[in-house]
C-alpha cells in the first residue's frame, strides 16, 4: 500500500514538473513574441538605421578622399603649421607680459564699471520711488529731491559711459594680440566644416531611436503608425529601393501638398493605420477589414474624397480620365452623383423622334445599340421584340399614328449633287466629331453618334431640317449651326444618304401601318419601369424621378438637403465606403472575391447578375474601362474627412461667396447657341480643352487676323498638334486638325442687324480681355525704330528661336509658326508672353530666357513686322 | 556580531512579523488547522475533504476549474479596463491597439476571450456532471438553483462582453440578442399582449437594455458596467453562497456506497 502510495505520488511529480516546464516555456515564449514577434519594426528601423549609416559613412569617406585629392589636406597641415607659430609668438614672454598686464587691466577697469552700474540703477531705483510719492503726495520735497537725484543721475552716467569706453579700449587691444590666431583658427574651421557636418549626421543618426512612428490626426481619432516600417518614406534622400525603406513616389506631388505629419497616410491609401504587427494587417489584407490599401494609381481615387473638381489636377490624370466615363455613359442620368446636377442629358431628345428615324431601325437599336454601331453609348435592356415593339410604338406615336420606314437607296440623286456634298462634308470638317468608316471622331468628349450607317437610319427631309438648323429640332444639342444655304444642304443629305448606308438594314413598314394602342400603352409602362426619360427628354415626363439608387450621398460639393431628390430602390449612397458585409452578393454563381471592390466590378460586368428583377441595363463595357470605372465608384465615400482637408470646386467657392458663374449675354449667347464654340474651346472656364483656350483672345490676336481666320481657319502650330503629348496630358488630339469654316459673316443675328461675325469680334473686343496685356508696349525714343528691329532680328538669331519657329521657309516647325505673326497676335500679348509664357499657359515648352525689358521691345517690334501679304 | 539565530528572532519576534505571518509552518494537524481557519479565502473551503470526493473520474474537477477561469477573467478583466474606454468613438480602436500596441496586450486579450469561452464551456460541463451524478437532490436542491441562476450569469456576462469590442459582431449578437427581448411576451413590445399594456419601443425591456431603441452608445455604456461591475458583483456573493452551500449539504458530492 504504501508503496504503491510513492509510486502514484511520483508520477504526480513528474506530471506536476512537465508542466511546470510547459508553463515556463510558454511564459517565455510570451515575453519574446512580444517584444519582438510582434513588433517587426523593430528590425526594419534597425536595419534602415544600418543602411543608413553605411550611406552616410561612405558620403564622409568620399568626402575624405575629395579633399583630399584636391590638396586640402596640405592647405590644412599648412594652416596648422601657422597656427602654431602663431601661438608660439603669442607665448613669448613680451607678448605673454602684455597679455597678462592688459588683462589685468580689463579686470580692474569691468569692476569700476560694475560698481558705476550698480550706483546708476540704485540711483535711479531711488528716482522712481521719489517719483511715486510725489505723485502721490504732490509735497514739494519730493520734487527737489527727485531733481537731485536726476542731477546725480545725469552725472553717474556719463561716468559709466567713460568706463565703458575704456572697458572696450582694452577688450580691442586684447583682441587685436589674439587676433591672428584666432583668424588662422576660423580658416581651419571652415575647412573642416564640410567635413564635420558629414560626421555629426553620422553621429546624430546612431542617436535615432527605434519606436513606434504614430501620426495621430485627432479630430477624427486616426492613428498612422505605417511610417514605424516605412521609416525613409518622407527622408529627403532614398537610403534603400527595397521595401519597406523606399521614399514615396512623385513626393513632391503628392506629399509635398500633403504634409504627412498633417494627413497621415491612411486618408489617401486606406488600409489599417493602427496595425503593426505584420505587413499584412498593416495593408489590410485581412479577413474583416473592409479597407485594403490602395497602391499605384488606384490610390487616386481617394483625391475625390477631398478635392470638389480634379479638372487639372496634378498628380490625379487616371482618375479624371476614368471620372470622363460618367459624362460618357451618363451614370447621373439615373443614380444621383452630387457635382453632376448640371451636365445635360447624354441621350438625344426623342419627343418627335417618330419624324426622324425608321421604326424598323427604332426596334432594332433597342434591342440592340451596339449591333448598329460599336462605339454606342446606349446600354442594352435585354427587351424581347415585343416590348421593344411596344417602346417604339410609344415614341412614333407622339408625332404621328403609324410605324414607317424611309428607304433612302430608292430615288438616286444626282451624282453631281452628291460630288458637291462630298466637298462640303471635307470643307465643314464633320469628321472632327463624327466617326465614318471607322475614321474620325477626334473631339471625342463631344460623343457625336458614328454615321457610317446613318443612311439607314434618317429620313431625308428630317437630315435637310437638322442640317439647316439643329436647334429646332433639340435646342441644347452640340450640333453647330453651319449657316449653309439650302442646296449646300441639299448637296450635304445627296452626300450621306447615298454614301452611309447600312446594308443589312431592312425596310419592313416601308408601307406605314397603323399603330395599335394597346401597344402603345405597354410601352409606356416599360418606359416608365426602365427610365428612358433618365438620358432621354421626353414629352410628359420631365419631372420623373431618377429610378436607380443614389451613388454618393455626401462629399465635397456641399450638397443642400433639399437637392436630395427622392430615389426608388435600394439606398447606395457612398459605395466605396459600404460595409463588405451589406453588399449583397445574392444569386451570383460565378466566384468572386468578397470585397468591395470586386463587387462593383462585378456589378458593372454584370448589372443584373446579382439578384432577379434588376433593372439596371448592361453598358458592356470594355475592362479597362470596368477598372476605371470602379476606381471612380470606389472614391465616392462618405469617410469623414475634416473640414479643413476639403478644397471645394471653383464653382462651389463661387456660389459660396454668391458670385455667379460666368454666363455667355447679349448677341454673343445668340451665335453661341448657334456655333457651339464651347464644343472645342474653353472660355472663361466654360468648355472644353480640344482647342486653345479664347479667355484672352481679346487681348491676344488681332481683330483682323479674327475676321481672316474665321473665314478661313488653317493650322497655327503644324507639327504640335501632331505631336503625342505623351500621356501627360489628358485630352489633346493626335492628328493634323483644324478648326470647321462656320460660315460666320453672311447672316445677321436674330433681332438685330450686326452680322454675326460683327458680334464674335465684339465680344472679343469686349469680354476676352486680360489686364495683364497692355494695349501698347513701353517706346524707346533715343534709338531709331529701323535700328530697334534690327536689334530684335539679331536677338531672334541669337537665341535660336528659329529652331522651333518657322519664318517663311526656314526655321524648325515645333512652335507656331511665326510667317505673319505681326498680322495675329497684338503687340502687348507677345511683349507680355516673351516676359513669361507660363502665364497664359502653364504646359507651354517654351523655355524662359528671362529677357531684359529693352530686349523684349526689340524683339517685339521685330515680330511685329513679320507680315504675309502686308497692305 | 550577533548570530543568525538571534537576527531571526529578532526579525520574527515583534508585532509587523507576526501579524502578517500568524503562525508557523509546522506539518501537524493544529497548524494546517490554524491554517484554514485563520485565511479568509482557505475558509470557504473545509478543512478536511474525503479522498474519494476528489476522485476526478466523478467530480470531473469542473466546479473548481470554473472558478479557476473566474480568476483569471477578474484579474485580465481588471487590466483590460486600463487600457479600454466605453464609447463608440474609442472602444474599437481601444481594442485594435491592444492588439498591436499595448505591451502584452495580445495575451491579455487573448486570456480574457478564450478564458470566457472556457468558462462558459466548463459551466455547462459541470451542471451535466451535477445532473447525471443526481447530484441536486435532496439536500443539495437549494445550491442547484444557486448553480443555475449562476449559470445565467456566466452567460450573461459572455453577452455582454460580447458588445465591448464594437465590431460588426457583436453589434449584431446584441441587436439579435435584444430583438428577442423585443418578442418576449409580457415585457417586449413585439411580444403578446403588448398592445394591453401598451408596451412601446420606448418603454420595453429591450429599451433597458439598450439605454435607447437602437443599438448605440448607451448600450455599450450598459454592457459595459453590467459586464464589468454588476453581474461580476453578484456572481460573486452567489458563488460564495454556492461554496458555503456545497459545505453545509455534506461536502462534495459523492460515488454513493
Amino acid at each position: 500500500m504504501a508503496n504503491e502510495n510513492k509510486n502514484s505520488s511520483s508520477l504526480s511529480l513528474y506530471i506536476f514538473v512537465f508542466f511546470s516546464v510547459v508553463l515556463l516555456v510558454l511564459s517565455l515564449w510570451v515575453v519574446w513574441d512580444d517584444e519582438f514577434g510582434l513588433r517587426p519594426w523593430k528590425k526594419y528601423q534597425a536595419d534602415y538605421k544600418t543602411m543608413k549609416h553605411d550611406k552616410l559613412e561612405q558620403d564622409y569617406r568620399h568626402a575624405v578622399v575629395e579633399f583630399q585629392r584636391s590638396g586640402g589636406h596640405k592647405k590644412l597641415a599648412e594652416l596648422e603649421a601657422k597656427l602654431e607659430k602663431a601661438e608660439a609668438g603669442f607665448k613669448s614672454n613680451e607678448t605673454q607680459e602684455k597679455f597678462t598686464k592688459l588683462n589685468s587691466q580689463l579686470e580692474a577697469a569691468h569692476e569700476a564699471l560694475a560698481k558705476s552700474q550698480k550706483e546708476l540703477r540704485d540711483l535711479r531705483g531711488q528716482f522712481l520711488e521719489t517719483e511715486y510719492y510725489f505723485t502721490k503726495t504732490q509735497q514739494p520735497d519730493y520734487k527737489s529731491k527727485m531733481d537731485v537725484l536726476q542731477r546725480s543721475i545725469d552725472s553717474v552716467a556719463l561716468r559709466v559711459a567713460a568706463q565703458q569706453k575704456i572697458e572696450d579700449s582694452i577688450k580691442g587691444s586684447l583682441s587685436s594680440l589674439t587676433a591672428g590666431t584666432a583668424a588662422i583658427r576660423a580658416q581651419i574651421a571652415t575647412m573642416k566644416n564640410g567635413l564635420e557636418e558629414k560626421k555629426e549626421k553620422i553621429a546624430n543618426n546612431e542617436k535615432v531611436p527605434i519606436e513606434i512612428k504614430q501620426i495621430h490626426i485627432a479630430d477624427v481619432d486616426k492613428a498612422d503608425r505605417c511610417q514605424s516600417c516605412h521609416i525613409g518614406i518622407d527622408g529627403k534622400n532614398q537610403v534603400s529601393g527595397k521595401q519597406p525603406f523606399t521614399r514615396h513616389p512623385a513626393s513632391f506631388v503628392y506629399l509635398d501638398h500633403h504634409d504627412p505629419a498633417k494627413f497621415g497616410c491612411t486618408f489617401c491609401h486606406r488600409g489599417q493605420g493602427r496595425a503593426t504587427t505584420s505587413a499584412e494587417k498593416a495593408h489590410g489584407n485581412v479577413k474583416h477589414w473592409d479597407e485594403p490599401m490602395l497602391q499605384g494609381d488606384m490610390t487616386q481615387t481617394s483625391c475625390l474624397n477631398c478635392h470638389g473638381d480634379i479638372k487639372g489636377l496634378r498628380g490625379a490624370e487616371k482618375i479624371i480620365k476614368s471620372t470622363e466615363l460618367i459624362k460618357k455613359y451618363g451614370c447621373y442620368s439615373c443614380h444621383k452623383i452630387p457635382g453632376y446636377e448640371t451636365v445635360g442629358d447624354v441621350g438625344p431628345l426623342l419627343t418627335q423622334v417618330g419624324t426622324k428615324v425608321n421604326y424598323s431601325w427604332a426596334v432594332s437599336w433597342l434591342l440592340d445599340p451596339k449591333k448598329y454601331f460599336a462605339t454606342a453609348r446606349m446600354p442594352k435592356f435585354y427587351f424581347t421584340q415585343d416590348q421593344a415593339e411596344a417602346i417604339a410604338d410609344y415614341l412614333f406615336s407622339m408625332s404621328g399614328t403609324t410605324r414607317h420606314d424611309a428607304d433612302n437607296t430608292k430615288n438616286k440623286p444626282d451624282a453631281k449633287l452628291i460630288e458637291q456634298g462630298k466637298a462640303l462634308w471635307a470643307q465643314s470638317r464633320c469628321n472632327l466629331c463624327h466617326i465614318t468608316g471607322g475614321r474620325g471622331g477626334n473631339n471625342v468628349k463631344v460623343y457625336a453618334p458614328d454615321l457610317s450607317k446613318v443612311g439607314s437610319k434618317v429620313n431625308k427631309e428630317w437630315m435637310f431640317k437638322w442640317i439647316k438648323n439643329p436647334n429646332t429640332y433639340f435646342p441644347g444639342t452640340k450640333m453647330p449651326r453651319f449657316r449653309f444655304t439650302d442646296e449646300e444642304v441639299n448637296g450635304l443629305v445627296a452626300y450621306i444618304t447615298s454614301e452611309y448606308q447600312d446594308e443589312d438594314a431592312e425596310y419592313k413598314y416601308a408601307q406605314p401601318v397603323e399603330i395599335k394602342a394597346a401597344s402603345i400603352a405597354k410601352g409606356k409602362d416599360l418606359i416608365q419601369k426602365y427610365g428612358c426619360y433618365g438620358c432621354h427628354k421626353l414629352q410628359g415626363m420631365e419631372d420623373m424621378v431618377q429610378v436607380a439608387p443614389s451613388l454618393r450621398k455626401q462629399g465635397v460639393t456641399f450638397l443642400r438637403n433639399n437637392e436630395m431628390r427622392e430615389k426608388i430602390g435600394m439606398e447606395l449612397s457612398s459605395i466605396g465606403s459600404k460595409p463588405v458585409d451589406m453588399l449583397d452578393f445574392g444569386k451570383l454563381k460565378k466566384s468572386i472575391p468578397n470585397d468591395r471592390l470586386s463587387y462593383i466590378k462585378q456589378k458593372l460586368r454584370d448589372p443584373r447578375g446579382y439578384r432577379l428583377g434588376l433593372r439596371m441595363p448592361n453598358f458592356r463595357l470594355a475592362e479597362s474601362e470596368i477598372n476605371e470605372l470602379s476606381a471612380v465608384l470606389y472614391g465616392f465615400t462618405d469617410a469623414s474627412v475634416p473640414t479643413r482637408f476639403l478644397v471645394p470646386s471653383r464653382q462651389e467657392l463661387d456660389r459660396m461667396a454668391g458670385v455667379p458663374s460666368y454666363k455667355f449675354t447679349g448677341d454673343f449667347a445668340k451665335v453661341i447657341a448657334d456655333v457651339k464654340c464651347t464644343n472645342c474651346h474653353a472660355i472663361r472656364g466654360i468648355g472644353a480643352d480640344y482647342a486653345p483656350d479664347i479667355s484672352i483672345a481679346g487681348s491676344k490676336l488681332q481683330e483682323s487676323w479674327i475676321r481672316n481666320f474665321l473665314a478661313n481657319p488653317d493650322v497655327i502650330r503644324p507639327l504640335l498638334q501632331q505631336m503625342p503629348k505623351f500621356g501627360l496630358s489628358s485630352g489633346k488630339p493626335q492628328a493634323k486638325v483644324t478648326m470647321p469654316r462656320f460660315n460666320l459673316g453672311q447672316q445677321k443675328v436674330e433681332d438685330t442687324n450686326k452680322t454675326d461675325v460683327d458680334v464674335v469680334i465684339n465680344f472679343f473686343q469686349q469680354e476676352l480681355l486680360s489686364s495683364d496685356i497692355p494695349k501698347e508696349i513701353p517706346k524707346i525714343n533715343t534709338i531709331a525704330m529701323p535700328e530697334q528691329i534690327a536689334k530684335g532680328k539679331q536677338l531672334y538669331d541669337l537665341k535660336g528661336c528659329k529652331a522651333c519657329h518657322q519664318i517663311g521657309t526656314e526655321g524648325g516647325a515645333l512652335g507656331p509658326n511665326l510667317t505673319n505673326v505681326g498680322n495675329r497676335l497684338t503687340q502687348g500679348f507677345i511683349f507680355k508672353h516673351l516676359e513669361n509664357a507660363r502665364k497664359f499657359k502653364a504646359d507651354i515648352v517654351e523655355p524662359n530666357y528671362g529677357f531684359t525689358e529693352t530686349e523684349r521691345i526689340y524683339l517685339t517690334n521685330f515680330l511685329m513686322t513679320l507680315k504675309l501679304n502686308a497692305k | 556580531m550577533k548570530s543568525l539565530p538571534e537576527i531571526t528572532d529578532k526579525v520574527k519576534k515583534n508585532l509587523i512579523w507576526k501579524s502578517v505571518f500568524r503562525r508557523d509552518y509546522r506539518n501537524t494537524v493544529r497548524d494546517r488547522a490554524q491554517a484554514v481557519f485563520g485565511n479568509v479565502f482557505l475558509h470557504l473551503h473545509p478543512v478536511q475533504v474525503r479522498e474519494s470526493a476528489v476522485k476526478l473520474r466523478f467530480t470531473w474537477g469542473m466546479g473548481g476549474i470554473t472558478l479557476f477561469a473566474f480568476i483569471i477573467l477578474v484579474i485580465t478583466g481588471v487590466v483590460l479596463m486600463f487600457y479600454y474606454h466605453p464609447s463608440i468613438d474609442q472602444a474599437y480602436t481601444d481594442i485594435k491597439d491592444l492588439e498591436f500596441q499595448v505591451p502584452f496586450g495580445v495575451i491579455l486579450r487573448n486570456l480574457h476571450r478564450w478564458g470566457a469561452h472556457f468558462m462558459v464551456i466548463v459551466v455547462m460541463i459541470h451542471m451535466f456532471r451535477v445532473f447525471m451524478t443526481g447530484s441536486y437532490k435532496a439536500p443539495r436542491q437549494f445550491n442547484w438553483g444557486v448553480g443555475v441562476i449562476l449559470l445565467v450569469l456566466t452567460f450573461l456576462l459572455s453577452f455582454t462582453g460580447y458588445l465591448t469590442p464594437w465590431d460588426q459582431l457583436g453589434f449584431w449578437a446584441i441587436t439579435v440578442g435584444t430583438n428577442m427581448g423585443a418578442a418576449t411576451p409580457l415585457l417586449g413590445y413585439q411580444g403578446p399582449f403588448s398592445e394591453y399594456l401598451h408596451i412601446t419601443p420606448y418603454n420595453d425591456v429591450r429599451f433597458a437594455l439598450l439605454g435607447g431603441a437602437q443599438v448605440g452608445g448607451n448600450a455599450l455604456l450598459r454592457s459595459y458596467i453590467w459586464h464589468c461591475v454588476a453581474i461580476p458583483l453578484v456572481a460573486t456573493i452567489l458563488m460564495m453562497v454556492h461554496f458555503w452551500r456545497v459545505r453545509k449539504d455534506g461536502g462534495i458530492s459523492k460515488p454513493q456506497k
